[in-house]
């Protein structure tokens, strides 16, 4: 009896037990709450931004941007010798076969985020606020594939984000380049269409703005039609879009942007800030660092931050090309009298020697060699904790730039009171380099209206700036001055490819004389060579292996990256 | 109030007997050793009137009638019924020890059952035989004595963890068993003192766990704190007093042969030595030529030499027929052997109160009877970082270069400025391990944390053997931690600018509510022992809060670390995080119905239910059922001709399936999180972030339980009058649809969410063997020998290359994946080449390229010849396989003990073999600079020097780039871990005012039989991942502990 109560007792339990069971979470919105209205429709736009940085913090040396530095004819990899990643790379071979599964999976991040904010931009009521953030969203994404199709070209194409594990465990597969293209071209000439014309400085920097969007879209357009022999991009409608489209675009940004040249060249890059100055080089003429989000110069650029730091999760909020290309280590006696201000850094690309004396024979007035490269002293000593391919020459653009305050010797000057006024922290070497990565500069912008007009208008503006005569179109000419103006900036890789030139002159880099843990030998080919490894691989990297094995067969390796690509080592 | 109710009890007693007429006085003396039993159980059977004897054995009782039958019982010896009559005056009375050990009840979910019932898989260890090991934790102790239990020190630096397993690996999730203390489910038992403990009762088989159907995948530990006994109180004091040692110190270069060593690198390669007069001050390269200076050994620098280690427990047991209790009290302390001068140190404090107390008897049962148990740990830790190659104070101090002192001329740290000043240019990257550890939250760190596990419980047995019982159970826990990183420079990449503090704390608890309702009965010898019961869990009631600042007020002050002692700045600005911990709740509902028919034939069924909140509605049910059965051969009337050596021999098998819930929440949800990650910097200005707002993982609505699948067959058996024991169990047991983070492509750009993927599978088997007997009167001996074997394999993974890789960089930065798990293979089974020896000439070489066998470009002589795995002719990632399996093939356990009348001595040993450890006490493959042990001198240095480590070169070499099986040695170890040495005073003087004085000495981690050339074969550790074990980065040892202590009882 009392059994049978107690069983009714239990069976009242039971009824009551899906609420006992049912549990809130307290810290995380869900998909049942997510999102509603404007702030979280920008919080998913902010989110894509981010994706860049994380890509940073896995590792600057797995991105497009690093292996556009390496692989192209400028640098070396360099580094120390356990960083044969560098090295292989400059190589165009691998060490380690999913070395790049961190960029791939940060791009891929944002283009899913990219895709969950399109598909919920109309919770923002404002028309022009929506418009402006869908063509954010669409500029993020183009800017993702492009990177992802000139370094793997056949990458899958992913429109809309899964809704659930099932969906996400099938392997999707790899589009020919001809679609990706179409998916990039669409979706810029979408967000041209529909961006509000802000002039630069009425947006925050850092937004992706309509002459983002238009630069970025002659970008691509010089790369495809370039690379594949093409005379108009396609589109996803099956219609195409012309040249004209692209130059009404950059005549557009020219005229109405409100971008201009900065007056000295010297002013964009930070070695021109007041504390470095007094101890420096430049300082003759006294140009003056354009801080970032004062630089009319800069369409688009990669954020970075002082809260950053080594450990946790923040890396990425610092400049990390910076500490890459730095000198490597600076260390107890070296002082100032070494390389000041370039700072300490990781000693990865190294300028390539056939780049500096070129530049003298091709330009030797030209300023811009000085300003962009650093020769070190006669007394310099090779070989600082296992240095490889050193060659005495240090980019001066994108590099540690260190500063003295008083008697405090800053490793950046992002880091010192200077920048921060009430600032009383040294900061790190490892993590002190907040300036932003110029990625769309407007004298590309110039350089490439040149291009695709054939006039030498804009060429002659940038030519101008640094002193040099205006001298009359030839496309030999803009690839000079593309070279010159641009170097370090991640686009001769491009363009070197895009003139179908890359082979010869990756050729260029054997016999460079370079020390290997202050050896002095010269560059040699790895492996197959430059030449055939370029031939091989037309410039594409290795799909990262971690992926293909995922994949169950469907993603299938590029073309010259088997066991032969693999780089040992110069000592193995 | 317990002495009041004593009290009260006794007059209602003694008003009783006024009107008796028969008055018996006696003692009961125990057969052993003649001596009076104090705390014995006297009654007059079929009455309510009885008697415990005083501390001399001594009693007095009245009784009605002519004659009556005294019923002498005490717990652990055998029952004594005997008649007297009512003109009898005295009585004496000799009760004898249960050596029929079947006869023992033991613990099991819910409930007790008679031993020789059971016909599942369980082992039982008692409270003294953790105790007298004289170990701070339980675990410790448990190590030899539980066959099938896998217990492995994840560090052996004080307070540090185990891993335990029972029945080998089931997941790469959660592998932790289920620890049920005193019913409550979920507590921890580090939180308890070995002397706290009654019993440990550890449930292998899945039928025997099942009652526990949601948590019990991994096995149940039951742990029974000790209990109040009726009688005179009892105080017990227990301590120890120790010295711990290093077992073993590495031998690392001395500063002449380092830079020798480093010399011969350079000239492997083709390049000049090192100029070391450029590299060093003068005075330094001076004092090593010249042999003044060896240079600086960093582990003797560090070791804590005669570290000592202490505890001491008082405990108080008493009560009545109504009322019993039992407290104690105990405080521990243990430093350790490496770390100073910020050395570990590890400190507990425990108390306990449980009682019974009986409100209604009726007749010859307890009607109502209500009870408590309540245990309060606070324990404090600091300790050095023991993690990976990064963040590993032991595998700094073992890397570290032994050319740089550790202190200055003005006896400060040697650090950066020291060395600018000395004219130090050699490795400018190299920092004083000594001081990273003493300077950072790495050494500056200490955690405090309370914690109360309590229950409280009604029990009402309205008639008789139909028993309600509700438990509410009830634990809390509060902690907090602090750690301090100081301004130091002591290299070109080490350096911290400004000073930090770091502060968390967090409360919370989580409750339990138990109902059953047993039932037992007999009918015509058929016993049916029936439970059904229900049970609601709701944990993770608590939050979470942290804060950390820079600059403090009080630059370099330890003590005064706080974050209110920060002062922010524009820049440097006062953080703080606050959560609520991950609430959970679980609902079950379950029956037991254990049977016998005159305890020859046994069954037993039991089926649970359980719902859990970490899953969607449909999918959070999981019913989860077993059956077993016995069979005790020996009662049958055929066995008569084997009764004169076999005494007892059952047969058992069982069935059953467990589940596993243990996941995070909400994964059937797609969530949004906000972190700092995944914010972004727009303007001009770098210190303030937009927020942004990402889907972090991606909805698996369909994510359900984890279910463990086992079948046992086993035999217990006892020979010889019972001196020899036996029990054999055979298993085999199945986690089907593992709850896994599987990886998926990351081309969906999302994280992986748990799936059910896989499964694995565990088989093996347990012996245990004990035997007990004595030589003449006073000899007694007994040995006890445990093996167990377990073969663990994955049967399936469920994404499309059925593998869940491992970590690089785990042995040196440059490494590739060096574990994983992988569908046939063992759970975390080393990966990589397997290696032929070294190449001795070209001659060699060019024999292998003849014969087809890959090579790799540029091999030369005194190179590691990798083994073309897949003979393709070339040497590439596809000839990696498994090198190596962490997880021991057999395991022994090994306790021996001997008495001669006062003496006693207890060994106690425990080994495992079969296993392999990857061990790398320096980064080969990534920085050139570090010091070596002297092992390095086996390296090739020409035609027929060594085939087994290469040529020395640099970092960069492949030779130690690829992961190979030159990482890899055997692992097979047995520890001598206890030698005890005991005397009871008592025996000599037996007119102490006590009933036991004993004096003893204790040598712990004695001596360790292997040729593993580590310090310290017992290897938990694996890269932070429950599922890996046996890495050797720098592992902190077990020490060698000789201790001196005592057991009073009054």
């Amino acid at each position: 009896m009392k059994k049978i109560l107690y069983l009714a007792v239990a069976a009242l339990l039971f009824a009551s037990c899906n609420d006992f069971l049912a549990t809130e979470n307290l810290t995380q919105k869900n998909s049942e709450n997510f999102p509603v209205n404007e702030t979280d429709a920008t919080q998913m736009i902010t989110a894509i931004y981010a994706t860049m940085n994380i890509a940073i913090q896995k590792g600057v040396n797995k991105t497009y941007f690093y292996i556009a530095q390496v692989a192209s004819d400028d640098c070396y990899g360099g580094g120390g010798e356990n960083d044969k990643d560098a090295q292989a790379s400059d190589h165009l071979m691998y060490y380690g076969e999913s070395l790049f599964a961190d960029f791939w999976s940060a791009r891929y991040q944002g283009i899913n985020r990219a895709n969950m904010a399109l598909a919920n931009l109309q919770n923002v009521a404002d028309e022009t606020i929506r418009n402006q953030k869908t063509g954010e969203a669409l500029f993020l994404r183009a800017y993702f594939y492009f990177e992802l199709t000139q370094m793997f070209e056949n990458v899958p194409l992913i429109s809309a984000a899964p809704e659930n594990v099932s969906q996400a465990q099938i392997a999707p597969t790899q589009m020919p380049a001809d679609s990706i293209y179409a998916h990039i071209a669409s979706d810029l000439k979408k967000a041209v269409e529909i961006m509000p014309a802000y002039k630069w400085n009425e947006v925050t920097s850092g937004t992706a703005t309509r002459w983002a969007a238009e630069a970025l879209l002659a970008r691509v357009y010089l790369f495809y039609t370039g690379f594949y022999q093409k005379d108009a991009l396609p589109l996803t409608d099956g219609s195409k879009l012309t040249k004209d489209f692209v130059i009404t675009g950059l005549n557009d940004c020219i005229a109405n942007s409100g971008h201009s040249l900065a007056p000295d060249f010297r002013s964009l890059w930070p070695y021109t800030n007041t504390a470095t100055m007094k101890n420096s080089k430049y300082q003759e003429g006294a140009p003056k660092w354009l801080k970032d989000g004062e630089n009319p110069e800069q369409v688009f650029a990669l954020k970075f931050s002082y809260m950053s730091a080594w450990v946790g999760d923040k890396l990425g909020f610092s400049n990390q090309y910076a500490l890459y290309f730095g000198i490597r280590d600076q260390s107890t006696n070296y002082g100032l009298d070494g390389t000041y201000p370039i700072g300490q850094g990781w000693g990865q690309g190294p300028v390539a020697a056939n780049l500096w004396n070129d530049w003298k024979t091709d330009e030797p007035d030209d300023i811009r060699r000085e300003a962009s490269i650093y020769q070190v002293k006669d007394n310099f000593q090779y070989g600082r904790d296992a240095q490889m391919e050193e060659t005495g020459l240090w980019q001066s653009k994108i590099v540690a730039t260190r500063a003295i305050v008083g008697t405090t010797d800053y490793p950046s000057f992002c880091s010192s009171s200077e920048y921060y006024g009430d600032g009383t922290s040294t900061g790190h070497f490892q993590v002190s380099h907040a300036q932003d990565l110029n990625l769309i500069r407007f004298a590309d912008v110039l350089l490439m209206h040149s291009e695709l007009t054939g006039t030498a208008d804009g060429m002659n503006k940038v030519r101008a700036r640094v002193g040099l005569p205006a001298i009359a179109y030839s496309l030999d000419a803009l690839k000079k001055e593309r070279r010159h103006e641009l170097a370090f900036e991640g686009l001769r890789w491009g363009d070197m490819r895009r003139w179908h030139e890359a082979e010869t002159d990756l050729a260029k880099q054997v016999g460079q004389e370079i020390w290997n843990k202050g050896q002095k030998t010269t560059m040699k080919d790895q492996g197959a060579g430059y030449v055939a490894r370029y031939k091989a691989t037309r410039g594409f990297f290795p799909i990262p292996k971690t992926e293909i094995d995922l994949s169950n067969g469907a993603l299938k390796q590029n073309a010259g990256w088997d066991e032969s690509a693999n780089f040992s080592s110069w000592n193995n | 109030m317990k002495n009041i109710m004593l009290f009260l009890m006794a007059l209602v007693m003694s008003c009783h007997v006024m009107a008796q007429q028969n008055r018996i006085t006696g003692t009961v003396t125990d057969k052993k050793d003649g001596l009076g039993m104090p705390g014995v159980n006297v009654l007059v059977k079929g009455t309510t009137s009885g008697t415990i004897t005083d501390m001399n054995g001594n009693f007095s009782l009245n009784f009605s009638g002519k004659d009556a039958v005294l019923v002498v019982s005490c717990v652990g010896y055998k029952s004594v019924e005997l008649r007297v009559k009512g003109d009898q005056k005295s009585v004496n009375v000799v009760i004898e020890e249960n050596s029929e050990l079947l006869d023992e009840v033991v613990v099991v979910g819910y409930g007790v059952q008679k031993k020789k019932l059971v016909t599942g898989a369980t082992v039982q260890v008692s409270g003294n035989d953790l105790q007298k090991l004289s170990t701070t934790s339980a675990l410790t102790a448990l190590q030899s004595q539980t066959p099938g239990v896998n217990i492995t020190q994840s560090s052996g630096q004080p307070g540090d963890g185990f891993k335990v397993t029972v029945r080998g690996l089931g997941t790469i999730g959660s592998s932790s068993p289920l620890y049920v203390i005193d019913g409550v489910a979920g507590g921890s038992i580090d939180n308890l003192n070995p002397s706290d403990i009654e019993s440990i009762d550890v449930l292998k088989d899945a039928a025997s766990a099942a009652i526990y159907g949601a948590r019990a995948a991994n096995g149940v530990i039951l742990v029974t704190t000790k209990q109040g006994k009726s009688g005179k109180v009892t105080v017990s004091y227990d301590g120890y007093y120790g010295s711990q040692y290093a077992y073993k110190m590495p031998d690392l270069l001395t500063a002449k042969e380092y830079m020798a060593v480093q010399d011969m690198i350079n000239f492997n390669e083709g390049n000049p030595g090192n100029n070391w007069s450029a590299l060093l001050p003068s005075a330094l390269k001076q004092s090593i030529e010249d042999g003044t200076w060896n240079g600086t050994n960093w582990m003797k620098e560090s070791y804590n030499k005669a570290a000592p280690v202490q505890n001491h427990a008082i405990n108080l047991t008493g009560g009545g027929e109504a009322s019993k209790f039992s407290l104690g009290f105990s405080y521990a302390s243990q430093e350790g052997i490496f770390g100073k001068p910020v050395e570990s140190n590890y400190g507990r404090y425990t108390a306990r109160v449980n009682s019974d107390h009986v409100l209604l008897k009726v007749r010859d049962f307890d009607a109502i009877k209500i009870g408590e148990t309540l245990n309060y740990s606070y324990s404090t830790k600091s300790g050095v970082s023991t993690g990976n190659i990064y963040s590993n104070s032991i595998h700094s101090l073992l890397t570290a270069n032994p050319l740089m002192p550790l202190y200055d001329e003005n006896g400060d740290y040697y650090d950066y400025y020291a060395k600018q000043r000395n004219g130090w240019n050699y490795d400018a990257s190299a920092a004083n391990p000594i001081a990273n550890t003493a300077l950072s939250s790495q050494g500056l760190n200490l955690s405090k944390s309370h914690n109360l596990q309590a229950s409280a419980y009604v029990q009402i047995q309205p008639i008789k053997n139909l028993i309600f019982k509700s438990q509410f159970g009830y634990k809390m826990s509060a902690n907090t931690y602090r750690s301090y990183d100081r301004i130091k420079k002591l290299s070109s990449t080490n350096e911290t600018t400004t000073e930090s503090v770091s502060q968390n704390a967090g409360l919370g608890a989580s409750w339990t509510l138990d109902n059953t309702l047993a039932y037992k009965f007999t009918l015509n010898e058929h016993t049916f022992d029936m439970m059904v019961g229900q049970s609601a869990e709701r944990w993770g009631l608590g939050d979470n809060v942290s804060a950390s600042g820079k600059n403090t007020l009080f630059l370099g002050s330890w003590k005064n670390a706080y974050v209110d002692n920060t002062k922010p700045t524009a820049l440097d600005q006062i953080t703080a995080g606050s959560s609520p911990w991950g609430e959970g709740t679980l609902a079950s509902f379950f029956g037991r119905v254990n049977y016998d028919y005159k305890e020859k034939y046994m069954a037993s069924f039991t089926l649970r239910a359980d719902g859990s909140s970490n899953f969607a509605k449909g999918h959070q049910w999981g019913y989860f059922p077993s059956v077993s059965a016995g069979w005790v051969v020996s009662s049958e009337p055929f066995m008569e001709s084997t009764k004169n050596w076999m005494d007892f021999l059952k047969v058992r098998g069982s069935w059953g399936q467990n589940g596993n819930c243990n996941i995070s929440g909400y994964q059937y949800l797609t969530t949004f999180a906000f972190d700092v990650t995944n914010g972004y910097y727009f303007g001009k200005d770098k210190s303030s972030q937009t927020t942004g707002g990402y889907a972090n993982i991606l909805k698996n609505p369909d994510v359900t339980w984890e279910t463990s699948e086992q079948l046992d067959l086993g035999f217990d058996a006892r020979f010889f009058d019972t001196r020899l024991g036996v029990a054999f169990d055979w298993y085999k047991k199945t986690t089907k649809d593992w709850l896994v983070v599987a990886p998926i492509l990351s081309t969906y750009g999302l994280n992986a969410p748990y799936i059910n993927g896989g499964d694995v599978e565990n088989q093996g088997f347990e012996l245990a063997l004990n035997w007990n007997d004595k030589i003449g009167k006073d000899f007694n001996y007994g040995v006890n020998l445990n093996i167990s074997k377990n073969k663990n394999k994955v049967t399936r993974i469920a994404n499309s290359e059925g593998i869940i890789h491992g970590d690089a960089n785990v042995l040196s930065q440059g490494t590739d994946e060096m574990y994983r798990a992988q569908v046939g293979m063992p759970i975390g089974y080393f990966y990589g080449y397997k290696t032929d020896g070294i190449f001795q000439n070209y001659d060699q070489i060019a024999e292998y390229k003849a014969a087809g066998k890959g090579v790799l470009a540029g091999a030369q002589p005194g190179d590691v010849i990798f083994t073309d795995y897949n003979k393709d002719g070339v040497i590439d990632d596809n000839d990696r396989t498994m090198i190596g399996d962490p997880h021991p093939d057999y395991t022994l356990g090994l306790g021996i003990n001997l008495s001669y009348k006062g003496f006693d001595l207890n060994i106690a040993a425990s080994g495992s073999f079969g296993q392999q450890i990857a061990k790398s006490y320096r980064s080969f493959a990534d920085t050139k600079t570090q010091n070596f042990t002297t092992d390095i001198f086996g390296a090739w240095t020409g035609e027929g020097t060594s085939n087994k480590l290469p040529r020395l070169t640099s970092g960069s070499h492949t030779n130690w780039q690829k992961i190979s099986d030159i990482y890899i040695e055997d692992g097979d170890y047995l520890k001598i871990q206890n030698v005890t040495i005991g005397y009871d005073f008592k025996k000599l003087f037996t007119k102490l005012p006590l009933q036991q004085a004993r004096l003893f000495i204790t040598a712990q981690n004695l001596y360790t039989f292997t040729g593993y050339s580590g310090m310290d074969p017992e290897i938990g550790y694996g890269y932070d991942k429950s599922w890996v074990s046996g890495i050797d980065l720098g592992f902190y040892p077990s020490p060698r502990t000789f201790l001196v202590g005592v057991n009073l009882k009054f």
